[in-house]
This record gives structure tokens, sequence and C-alpha cells, in this order.
């Protein structure tokens, strides 16, 4: 029962934070990992999301599902970690990797394993990276993830193709 | 072909990374890749006549925009201004070659409003000697009155007047001074003092600096946190429900109110710590120390709570003793907690 | 004449108008090559569509449950009023120094699971060593002999050491990265604290019992942390070749009346 669990929580009880850990840390985690860039970026975040929604707990209202006000929260934690990080070194990253073309990409056989595909996406520059993992991996439409990330809807459109362009790069067998 | 291309350079790349700079992945790789095509070579003069190139922005940012700046080497002036646009005026310096001011970028990020301003010393390079390229840029900022600023320096000072936004101004070395700055968050440096004057905030707020002083006059906020390790921490004509302050061998002086059921916690290890009490709520006092001596010319009732069983180590030194007091004035709703080492504590009235 | 990427994107996750997609499957026919990246496309869709979410680490939870204490503790600590009936937080106010011990012990835990999860580099995360909360907590009574209560004291403090230890190596081993200006101040202030330390240290073996003794010991550690953190994450900033957030990271004291 959400109403209990958020009355235990509020009254201290850390076994009841724990269940809601317990409950979500694998889909906030992934989605901190992914915004983030790396495993142990997303850790961190991970930590500072929950802690957040401890001190925050008090402030939940009912008014959605605790794990949709748990998932906005972190996402928020996760944009403005990513805002705020913001390097000008993208524009290095950028002219450093490979433009995207016309040039077939090499025959690939194999289906895309896994963890190839999470490392290339850790590998996407800063910018489309945002775009692709809340667009594609979470399932936000262009207009949300403009809302969400403060650009235009066809900029949002423009870098998470950018984003599955540059996969099909870092994925294509030589 | 493009594609090729890349591959030798990220090949040149890790050719040239330093041993051990392998883990990480990726963006090491990029950061290693500017350090060795960084100067090495070429320091040029430095000091020569000073040379200068300006650079001017207004941006529209309506009345509650955004403004932050990001600064390496500089000064950073901001002042409030009517109106509902940012104006910015940058003065590049160096007195070595001129052509070393083109390599320092300023970018300015117009987003529906609000602005980012970042200043690049390209490609970071960073000699050894701390300073990179010798070019320094000083900003002159306008602000509307209720913008929200963010400022970042490594080496240079801040100065802020009449921002009415909410307020951070952290630096490296350099002094912050912050003047009628009622949404001031935070104030930091580590080797430079920070000044406030006429803060008046319905929040908390942070002011803090490693080895330079800490002064707040004419203060007014909920929570207030500051701290030194060397320096020395004074803070006057100060109204606030929770005050934390610590310092390891700077002195603090608080001259201020105590709010009714309020907590104020001092800490200091060799400086001596002085309250002067304007008009105080009743407080219970609990003022300790190892070897400095505790003086009061408050009229004080001695003893706190009744003693615990088991506290007889520690009521050695009884409810008074010149390095312990237990004391309550008035009707003792505020909690006020004063520990030193060495140093002396003295309250007082104002 | 190919379609443009945009387009191609649509067509490959299906957003692309009816209208246009006709002409687009006319072209595809025709292609290799755009056939070529649409497949690729959709096989990125697919996989990522197929992306299932990670497990967080073991370790995350542990950090996380202490981070959790710790907050509540010092919660108490800063709310309390003289009349709190909360007796564990505030040494000053409990009548038992095995509670204060524990604290102490909890903090250094906390510090230490800190360290471990240093976000700077894989390689250079300090080796924890197993920790447990004091377990001398079950030997000394409330208010108990003057040796016991150096014996935990004692204990707890090699917690802290310990953590110390750690964040000492980083800051040390990298703090080329600092300029030397910055490099100095940090540490003429670190050995301000050092003398406090040594000073408080002498005073808690002349007088074990005394508690503004141990408190100072205590604000003396933990002042040597903070800076200690804020060295080690001001280093991280740098060799991120971000100084600008470097400045965001700046040492002081950590506030909150802790």
């Amino acid at each position: 029962m959400t109403v209990d669990l958020v009355a235990s929580i509020q009254a201290g009880d850390v076994d009841a934070f724990e269940a809601l850990y317990r409950q979500h840390s694998a889909k906030i985690y992934t989605l901190a990992s992914r915004m983030a860039g790396s495993p142990e970026d997303g850790e961190d975040l991970l930590q500072e999301i929950f802690l957040q929604a401890y001190r925050k707990i008090g402030s939940f209202k009912g008014d959605s599902a605790l794990g949709t006000w748990l998932y906005r929260l972190a996402l928020n934690h996760c944009l403005d970690y990513v805002r705020s990080r913001r390097a000008k070194m993208n524009k290095l990253t950028d002219t450093l990797d490979a433009e995207t073309s016309f040039e077939p990409a090499a025959r690939r056989d194999t289906p895309i394993a896994r963890m190839d595909l999470e490392r290339a996406v850790e590998r996407l520059p800063e910018g489309c990276r945002e775009a692709f993992v809340l667009h594609d991996v979470e399932g936000f439409d262009h207009k949300e993830v403009a809302d969400l990330l403060g650009i235009a809807e066809g900029t949002s459109k423009s870098q998470v193709f950018k984003a599955r362009l540059k996969l099909r790069g870092f994925l294509g067998k030589r | 072909m493009r594609r090729t291309a890349s591959f030798v350079m990220a090949g040149l790349v890790l050719a040239a990374m330093p041993a051990g700079a392998q883990e990480g992945g990726h963006r090491i790789v990029l950061r290693d890749l500017v350090r060795t095509f960084g100067p090495g070579a070429y320091q040029g003069r430095n000091n020569g006549p000073e040379q200068t190139e300006r650079f001017s922005r207004k941006v529209k940012i309506g009345r509650d925009g955004r403004f932050s700046l990001s600064n390496i080497a500089g000064d950073i002036v901001v002042t409030a201004g009517s109106g509902d646009e940012v104006s910015i005026e940058a003065v590049k310096r160096t007195r070595g070659d001129r052509s070393e001011l083109a390599r320092v970028q300023i970018t300015v990020d117009e987003r529906g409003g609000r602005v980012d301003v970042q200043t690049d010393h390209e490609q970071n390079r960073r000699d050894r000697n701390g300073r990179s390229d010798h070019v320094s840029v000083d900003y002159t900022v306008s602000v509307p009155v209720s913008a929200s600023v963010d400022l970042h320096s490594v080496s240079g000072t801040i100065k802020v007047t009449g921002v009415h936004g909410s307020l951070r101004s952290e630096t490296i070395s350099g002094d912050v001074t912050i003047t009628d700055a009622p949404k001031l968050e935070s104030a930091k440096t580590v080797s430079g003092d920070v000044t406030l004057s006429g803060i008046t905030t319905d929040g908390d707020l942070t002011a803090s600096s490693l080895s330079g002083n800490v002064r707040a006059k004419g203060l007014k906020a909920r929570g207030v946190d500051v701290g030194s390790v060397s320096g020395d921490i004074a803070v006057s004509d100060a109204t606030c429900e929770r005050l934390g302050v610590k310092t390891v061998s700077g002195a603090v002086e608080y001259a201020g109110g105590i709010a009714k059921g309020g907590r104020y916690e001092i800490n200091a290890h060799s400086g001596t710590i002085r309250l002067l009490l304007t008009n105080p709520a009743g407080f219970e006092l609990n003022a300790n120390s190892f070897s400095g001596s505790i003086r009061s010319e408050l009229p004080l009732t001695i003893g706190g709570p009744a003693a615990q069983p088991g506290d007889s180590p520690r009521n050695r030194r009884g409810p008074l003793s010149n390095h312990s007091m237990r004391a309550t004035y008035g009707d003792g709703s505020a909690t006020v907690v004063v520990r030193t080492f060495s140093g002396d504590i003295i309250i007082s009235k104002r | 004449m190919h379609p443009n990427e945009t387009t191609l994107n649509e067509y490959a996750d299906g957003s692309l108008g009816a209208a246009e997609r006709a002409g687009v499957e006319q072209h595809l026919a025709a292609c290799a090559s755009c056939r070529q990246l649409v497949d690729d496309l959709r096989d990125i869709l697919r996989a990522t569509g197929e992306l299932e979410p990670l497990d967080a680490p073991v370790r995350a939870w542990p950090r996380l449950e202490r981070a959790i204490r710790m907050e509540r503790e010092h919660a108490t600590r800063v709310t309390a009023g003289p009349h709190s009936g909360d007796a564990v937080s505030d040494p000053a106010d409990a009548g038992s120094y095995r509670t204060y011990a524990t604290w102490l012990a909890a903090a250094a835990a906390l510090v230490l699971a800190a360290v471990v999860g240093m976000r700077y580099t894989p390689v250079r995360r300090a080796e924890a060593p197993a920790v447990a909360p004091a377990g001398a907590t079950a030997s000394a009574t409330a208010g108990g002999a003057a040796e016991s209560i150096e014996t935990e004291l004692r204990q707890a403090e090699a917690h802290y050491e310990n953590a110390i230890k750690g964040l000492e190596a980083i800051a040390t081993t990298e703090r080329s990265e600092l300029d030397p200006r910055t490099a100095a101040t940090l540490q003429k202030n670190l050995a301000v604290i050092d003398q406090a330390i040594s000073e408080s240290r002498a005073a808690v073996r002349s007088e074990p019992a005394s508690e503004p003794a141990q408190q100072s010991l205590i604000e003396g550690f933990k002042a040597k942390i903070g800076l200690l953190q804020d060295t080690v994450a001001l280093i991280n900033e740098m060799r991120k070749g971000n100084e600008a957030g470097a400045a965001r990271i700046v040492s002081g004291l950590k506030q909150k009346g802790n």
C-alpha cells in the first residue's frame, strides 16, 4: 500500500525506505547511468537521487503514483547534472567523431549485442545522448523531450537522429 | 574516408597518452589529447605592454531571467540595472603576445530567458606554473534587478551589488564581496575574503573561505552557515534563527540577536569566541572549552537540565567551572552551544 | 536523389507521414545504400527497445542507508531544542560515552564508504578495510571507567584515520592537477587542522574523560575530512579540464552545525 509506505518513510522507518529503493533502484540507476554516460556517475547520481527522495518524501502529495514522483525527481536531477556538466569539450568531441555519411556501414550479420549497445550509448556525446535516452530509450515524445531539455522540438528530432546515426557508426563492424 | 582519418587521429592520441591515463575510457582520451597538443614550446614574453581586446554583448532575458558566468582568471563585477536585459562588457588582457587574446573565447549561450557565459581558454592549456596562457578577462555586467545570478571564477575577485534574485558566487583565489543581495544563497572562496553586507533573506545562506576572513554585516536570514579554517569570522547586526559557525584557528565574533527557539552553534579550536547579544530571547547556554576560559557578563542562571545518573566523570568539572558553563538566560527557549579547545569564550550584551 | 537523413530516420521509426512514405519506399526499392541505412536504424531501434534495466550495484544500498542514518541523527541534533528527548544524537547532552563512540564510528564508516565510492578513477579507489561499527559498544557501561572509554575512542579514531588515509592518498598523488598557489593554500590549512588535531589528541590522552577534549578531536577529524574531500573534488574538476566547475567545489568547512 503506497499510502502506508509513504507514511512509514515519513515517520523515519528506514526499512520502508529500503522497500522503496528495492522496487525502483534498477530503473533509476539505469536512467542515471545512461544519461550521465557512465555507470560510475550513474551510481553517484543514484545515491543523490534517493537521498533527495528521502528528504523530500514529506512533500509527496499522492496525486501521482509514488514511482512516477520518484522518476520525475530522478529525471530532474539527471538533467540538472547533465546541464551543469556540459563542457565546451563537446566541440572537440564532435570533430573527432566520424561524420555521418551515406557510406554503407560494413555488413553486420550478427545482432547487436546488448553490451555493445550500452557502451555505444555511453560514448554518445552529451547533447544528443540525453535526447536519445529520453526519446528512444525512455519513450518520451519529441515535444516532451523538448520541454524537458529546454530545446526546440525540431532540435530534439535532429539530436535523436544524430545519435542514432552515431550509434550506427560505433556499432558497424569493420 | 573521414572515418579512417578520425581513426588515425585516435591512434595518434593513444600513442601520445601518458601511461596510466587509459582508464576512464573515452573522455580521458580527449583530455589527454588536449594536453599533448598543448603549448609546451611557445611561452611568449610575459612582461610586455598590456594588450587588450574588448567584448560587448546585450541580451534580453526578462526581469526574472537567469544569468550565469564562468570565468577563469580575471575580476567579475555585477550590478543590477533597471530593465530586462543583461549587458556584458568584457576586457581580455595580456602582457604576452597579442595573438594570445584570440585564444581565449567568450561564449554567450542564450536560451529563452537565460544567458550562460563561459570563458574558455583554448584547449584548456595548462602549464605547470598555474596560469594557462597569461590572459585574464575582466567582466562588468549589469543584470535585471530580479534576475538570478550564478558566478564562478578560479582566480579573480567577484563583486556583486543590488542583485535581488537568487545569487551564488564562488571563486578559488579571490575575494567575494556581496552587497544588498536579499536572496544570497552562497558566497565562497578558498583563499580570499568573503564580505557580505545588507543581506535580508527568508532562506538559508552559506559563506566560507578556507584561509581568508568572512565578514557579514547587516544580515537577516533564517539559517546561516559560516566557516573558515584559518580565517576570522565576524557576523554583526545579525538576526537569524539558526547559526552554524566553524573555524579552526580563527577568532569568531557574533554581534546580533538570539531568536526564540533558535539554535546557535559556534565552534573554534584556538580562536576566541565573542558573543555580543542584542536583546536576546531566552536561551540555554552550553559553553565548553578544554583549556580556554569562559566569561559571561549576562545575568545567567547557573545550571542546565538536571544531571543524569552516571554523569559524574563529565560533571567532574561541575556546571560552572572556568572551562565549562551550563546556564539559562530568561526562559531558556533557544539553544546556544559554544565550544573551543583552547580559545576563550566571552558572552556579553550589546 | 536520396531522401535526407531526417526523412529516413522518420521512416525507420514510423513517424513519417503517409504522404511521404510512398515516395521513400519507391526510392528504397532501388537504392541499396539507403536501404542499408534504414535497416541499420531499425536494428538499433529494436535493440534499444530491448534494453533492460541495469541492476544497481550491491554496495549502493549500504552506502545509502548509512547516509540516511547520518541524516536522521544530524537532523535530530540540529532541530533539537534544549528539551529534546533524543539522548543518542548529541554527545554533549548524552550521559553515555558508549553512545558517543558509536556515533563516531558510524560517522567514520560513512566517510569510508564515501571514499570507496569516490567518482575519481576506478583504479585509485581506496580499498576499504572491513568497517564494522564499533563492536566495542557492547563492552563499556554507561559512563564507564576511563580505560575502556579510551579504548573505544581509540577504535573509533582508527576508523576515522582509515578514511583520512584513503582521501590523503588521492589528494597527495594527484595534487599536481591543482595550480601551485591553491595547492599551497590547501596544504597550509591542512597543517593548521593537523596542529589542532594533535593538540586535541594530547588532551584526550591526558584527560580521557574530558568531553571538550573529545569533542575538539572529533571536530578536528571532521574538518580534516571535509578539507580532503573538497581537495579531491577540486582535483576531479580540474582533471576533467573544466576549470569553471572547479570554482564550484570550493573548500570550506561543511556547515549545518555538525
